[in-house]
């Protein structure tokens, strides 16, 4: 079974694009404070920098770059009608922006007031999208595992931003949860109920038909979602019987089986082209199997550089890398098919590689994953915390110019369409 | 004799990209016989919108085998 698109249900191409365009901005924050912030990043999980900063990336890189990849997906993969999306977005986009930069301005200033208005804000805007999104997903008529982890993604992304805002009430002294277990839960929640359920979601669609990959085995595409939410639902019994661990190796097991199936996949794809799509999923892939044994191997051991490496390898080396790939498919493929539309038959539309050059993708996928290995390193040798963190920003740099690259391209060809098309005699 | 495609091994866009080439050049009665793994809905808009029918038909390997003339 291959997967289908629909592109007679796509949105207007500034709805996805300019979440996309937004995202690379919020890695290079994340990278200058990483550099800024040195051994206060790294030496325990509960540092204002270190909250801050990985909270950059999952409320700033991943939510935006994830929230513009559903507004395509769900029209033209899911057959989901989403309503308004040109409103909805021009809503959703500054809010969740905003929110962001109020979240991360209440970690590191441990401010309780902004913490409040930013849980205030997300709560909000995600109820929003969550409606939204979830509506036009549970009244398609298509069925099949992505729709059902796209559906689980979705309620996994409200129950963290639900379980945030407790956390951040929490820590403005407005009750008495356990922070610490209210934390591993929403942590839980929103790399593994949310990012990582959404990303294998579409992995069942885009691997197949972007890397010429078989599809994924039916009994592992239907039972990977379920297993995963199941095993979030046991571990998330911490919050009433503290001590709860061991259904969080449930989790483990499904991001490592997800990630070896997607290397198989890619070892018998049907033609042997490496772009950096490729390459990047290969990276992140690896990068998730690292992470699934420090992760098992922190619930063992107290290390302080166990929980940097899994928050490197699990944020930058699995899910940003996976974000900057599938980036470097969807933009390009969308600037064409929104051109084609504009031009018909016969009308001159620029190849898909003319909108971002191959050599440009790989200076950012080298740069990527060298800021990841300095980042490592750091674990060891906290000082190369500063050239990581300046290399991840370089490297989200070049990302953004790409990404602004490809729109200014977009631009300058459906003008030169239209003008053609307007032109006495066309 | 028609005009084949084998798309089976190309990556999107580059199925599209060979249809439309060949649309270009179909004389009447002509067909382009288009070979996918899936469902060519980016193409199906066009070819409704710029005057195109199609036939479809699958084969026992899963491949699906288009055959698209003017209407």
């Amino acid at each position: 079974m291959h997967p289908n698109l629909s592109f007679e249900q796509a949105p207007p191409i500034d709805v996805p694009v300019r979440f996309l365009l937004t995202a690379p901005w919020f890695g290079i924050a994340a990278g200058l404070l990483v550099a800024w912030s040195g051994e206060l990043a790294i030496a325990s999980r509960w540092t204002p920098q270190a909250l801050a900063i990985v909270h950059l990336l999952v409320v700033g890189f991943l939510l935006q770059a994830m929230s513009g990849a559903l507004f395509q997906f769900v029209p033209v993969a899911a057959g989901g009608n989403v309503w308004r999306p040109r409103l909805v977005a021009g809503i959703l986009h500054p809010a969740l922006a905003l929110a962001a930069c109020l979240l991360v301005a209440g970690l590191y200033a441990v401010d309780s007031w902004l913490l409040r208005l930013a849980a205030g804000l997300f709560l909000a805007a995600i109820s929003f999208q969550v409606l939204v999104i979830g509506s036009a997903l549970m009244r398609t008529p298509a069925r099949g595992p992505t729709i059902a982890a796209l559906r689980l993604a979705l309620a996994g992304l409200a129950a963290t931003v639900a379980l945030g805002a407790t956390l951040a009430e929490g820590l403005g002294g407005g009750h008495a949860w356990p922070i610490v277990g209210l934390t591993n839960v929403h942590a839980a929640w929103g790399l593994g109920g949310w990012v990582l359920m959404l990303v294998i979601g579409v992995s069942y669609f885009v691997v197949p038909m972007f890397q010429l990959t078989p599809p994924y085995p039916g009994a592992f595409a239907t039972w990977a979602p379920r297993v995963l939410v199941v095993s979030l639902g046991l571990w998330s019994l911490q919050l009433v019987a503290p001590g709860v661990r061991w259904p969080i190796a449930l989790a483990l097991l499904v991001a490592a089986a997800y990630a070896g199936t997607t290397l198989w996949l890619q070892a018998r794809r049907r033609r042997n082209v490496s772009d950096a799509t490729f390459l990047f999923f290969r990276g992140a892939m690896l990068s998730l199997l690292a992470a699934v044994a420090v992760c098992a191997a922190s619930l063992l051991s107290d290390l302080p550089m166990l929980t940097w490496w899994l928050g490197v390898l699990a944020l930058g080396g699995t899910f940003v890398s996976l974000v900057s790939g599938m980036a470097y498919k969807i933009v390009p493929f969308l600037n064409w098919l929104h051109l084609q539309r504009e031009a018909g038959i016969g009308g001159v539309v620029p190849n898909m590689r003319e909108m971002i050059s191959d050599s440009a993708q790989k200076t950012h996928l080298r740069l990527h994953f060298a800021s990841i290995g300095l980042l490592l390193a750091a674990g060891i040798e906290p000082a190369a915390a500063m050239a990581g963190g300046l290399v991840f920003a370089l490297a989200n740099g070049v990302f953004a110019w790409n990404l602004i690259g490809a729109a200014r391209r977009y631009r300058t060809f459906r003008d030169r369409v239209r003008a053609v098309g307007a032109s006495p005699g066309s | 004799m028609p005009h084949l495609i084998d798309g089976r091994d190309m990556v999107p866009p580059e199925p599209l990209e060979a249809t439309l080439a060949a649309l270009e050049s179909l004389a009447d009665g002509d067909e382009i016989v288009l070979l996918l793994y899936c469902q060519p809905h980016p193409l199906f808009a066009i070819l409704r919108r710029e005057g195109y029918a199609w036939r479809e038909e699958t084969r026992a390997d899963g491949t699906r085998e288009f055959r698209i003339r003017k209407a």
